[in-house]
């Protein structure tokens, strides 16, 4: 197959600009599919090409399969990369692309299928013998159906979304008492981040460690895997920091758990990128889930392997990607990945907006930075909170953990609250230096929200000095002398 | 913008920036901000403790009514649910007492700190 000329990218922030970087580098255009929240956005100016498929609210725009797929068509591209969220494992959307003529940069609508759908997926697991956490992954999504369900599996249960991702449509319900209302927001949950209300039931393993393999099936169907990622540091179950590989592996549970992902990739005849999710609780492992695209955390791996995935992925839709067993070695170093929520973590996370003012990334080896926003651009209530990704990689993980600290301390974001300081925070905890964190450490450490630290004598001199600076727009050697002072000093 | 001010001798580099009347400081690996009406550490404080009315902690869309006006609530009982960036936050009534009026409607987009809902206290009852 000739080379693709014209991609489109049904997606937004971060990873719109990765994809868009990607295609750069092999010559390939783009076209940026998206709302209109986000004319202006630092992808909207990347890209070669824009089309705007309709309003802010992502019913309307990004999981509007006919809108994305319109919108490709009318710009001449030859594919869609669907990235991550929004309509990425929709097997209806892969589908309908293929259909179009257009080529879907993924694995198949029926892999989709197969594994995607994670009710699906654990039935094919159990045919393969694979482990699995007890649950009920049944089609009656009566929510006092699922109440009985729940108790039958015995509390505490986590309530999922069969679509879903992100921990968008996920809760954990820990007595009968709020079964009704956790079961039904987790409905209402995945009916607006996927566009499906079905979710499933799982046991809560308390003590387990969340543990990834990267997937990946070439051109021609052969499946093999790029080391694991760990993953357990998850708050409102949402990864915030990932890292590969995992520092809780011996080499034989991770050779293990390396077979059980890829036998069951190959048994949805999986193409492309794919990330195998277990649980891992007392030396045993179990599968949770798959996820038929490319991961938040797939830079880590990146890092440490020493490939990019995202050219593999188109390299691998336009039908010319095939191992090279020469190329696969073993891993590298050690890599880190913070997600930087725009949040503030002062006040439980809740969700910070607004105008964002200096945004800057700290420079210098084994950092990389993957954002989507700048100064100037608009955080919005409509999307993830998501703004960034913070990647550094050293030679082994006390390094890298030293190295993501400064890189974060260094790390400059003005107009939004962000989670940086929790970030920093957690680096620092004893149970994460030392590998031991599960997938319970935040709610265990970091149960409340931080408290704001007291502004010094020096922050506030430093502030009264910066403010008088900037009204007179001078920079430098400012004197004492200001009307501020008495302010900061009543703080 | 980087900035460099001397104090007690001593010259601090910062980076800086004013939005709005908020200013931005970065400062010795931390990042703060302050109102400069007030000079206060700016909080953009809403949802406040054992208060009777319920303010938008956030700014976001009405996804669920739970209660009406009249009904009787328990502290801590969730009164009504918001979504902002795609997560779920249901809002609770800090205070025991009656509903006594509704401020906003399902499909509401709403700014941070808006009154949502007012209570009466069961004291006041």
């Amino acid at each position: 197959m000739s080379q693709f000329k014209k991609i489109a990218i049904a997606n937004r922030g971060e990873v719109a600009v990765r994809i868009i970087k990607a295609c750069e580098e092999m010559g390939i255009e783009t076209v940026l599919l998206h709302s209109e929240a986000d004319i202006g956005s630092r992808a909207y100016r990347m890209a070669t090409k824009t089309i705007c498929i309709g309003p802010a609210p992502t019913a309307e725009s990004y999981l509007n399969i006919e809108a994305n797929i319109n919108g490709a068509l009318a710009m001449g591209a030859e594919a869609i990369h669907p990235g991550f969220g929004f309509l990425s494992e929709n097997a209806d959307f892969a589908e309908a692309v293929e259909k179009s003529g257009l080529k879907f940069i993924g694995p198949s609508a029926e892999a989709i299928r197969a594994l995607g759908d994670k009710v699906h997926c654990k039935a094919l697991a159990k045919q393969a013998g694979l482990p699995l956490v007890p649950g009920y992954e049944g089609e009656n999504q009566d929510v006092a159906h699922l109440v009985k369900e729940a108790e039958r599996i015995g509390y505490p249960v986590i309530v999922k979304a069969a679509a879903g991702g992100g921990g968008r449509g996920m809760k954990l319900i820990k007595s009968s008492a709020e079964a009704v209302e956790l079961i039904e927001s987790a409905q209402r949950e995945a009916q607006s981040a996927f566009g499906s209300p079905k979710v499933f039931l799982e046991k809560y393993l308390d003590r387990a460690k969340h543990i990834e393999f990267q997937v990946f099936g070439d051109s021609t169907g052969h499946v093999i895997h790029f080391f694991d990622r760990e993953c357990s540091v998850q708050r409102r179950h949402q990864k915030i920091i990932e890292e590969a590989t995992s520092p809780s592996l011996t080499d034989e549970l991770r050779r293990k758990m390396g077979e059980a992902a890829c036998a069951i990739a190959k048994l949805g005849k999986y193409k492309n990128a794919g990330t195998v999710e277990f649980l891992l609780q007392d030396g045993e492992f179990y599968l949770l889930e798959v996820n038929t695209r490319l991961q938040v955390e797939h830079p880590v791996t990146e890092e440490v392997m020493g490939v990019d995935l995202v050219k593999m992925q188109i390299l691998t839709a336009q039908g010319d990607f095939v191992h090279d067993p020469k190329q696969i070695r073993a891993p590298r170093g050690h890599s880190i990945e913070c997600r930087i929520y725009a949040e503030n973590p002062y006040m439980g996370g809740v969700p910070s907006t607004g105008l964002l003012g200096k945004v800057s990334w700290p420079e210098g080896p084994g950092r990389r930075y993957e954002y989507g926003f700048e100064k100037g651009d608009t955080i919005t209530p409509f999307y993830d909170p998501m703004i960034a990704k913070v990647i550094v990689w050293d030679e082994n993980r006390p390094r890298a953990i030293q190295k993501m600290i400064r890189v974060l301390r260094d790390s400059v974001v003005f107009g939004v609250h962000t989670n940086i300081p929790y970030l920093i925070e957690i680096l620092s905890h004893a149970e994460f230096v030392n590998g031991k964190m599960t997938t319970r450490f935040i709610e265990t450490y970091f149960a409340d929200a931080l408290k704001a630290p007291e502004m010094g004598e020096l922050e506030k001199e430093i502030s009264a000095q910066v403010l008088k600076a900037l009204r007179q727009n001078e920079s430098s050697d400012v004197l004492v002398s200001s009307p501020w002072m008495t302010y900061w000093r009543g703080v | 913008m980087e900035v460099s001010v001397k104090i007690k001798g001593v010259e601090h580099k910062v980076q800086a920036e004013l939005i709005g009347t908020e200013l931005w400081v970065h400062h010795a690996g931390r990042t703060f901000n302050v109102d400069t009406q007030s000079g206060r550490k700016s909080r953009k404080k809403a949802a406040g403790g054992k208060s009777n009315q319920i303010l938008a902690p956030m700014p976001g869309k009405i996804t669920k009514l739970l209660l009406n006006p009249e009904t009787v609530v328990q502290a801590g009982q969730a009164v009504l649910v918001m979504e902002a960036m795609k997560m779920e936050y249901t809002l609770k009534s800090d205070i025991e007492g009656v509903i006594e009026s509704i401020h906003c409607e399902v499909g509401d987009q709403v700014t941070l700190g808006k009154v949502l809902v007012k209570l009466k206290a069961k004291a006041d009852t």
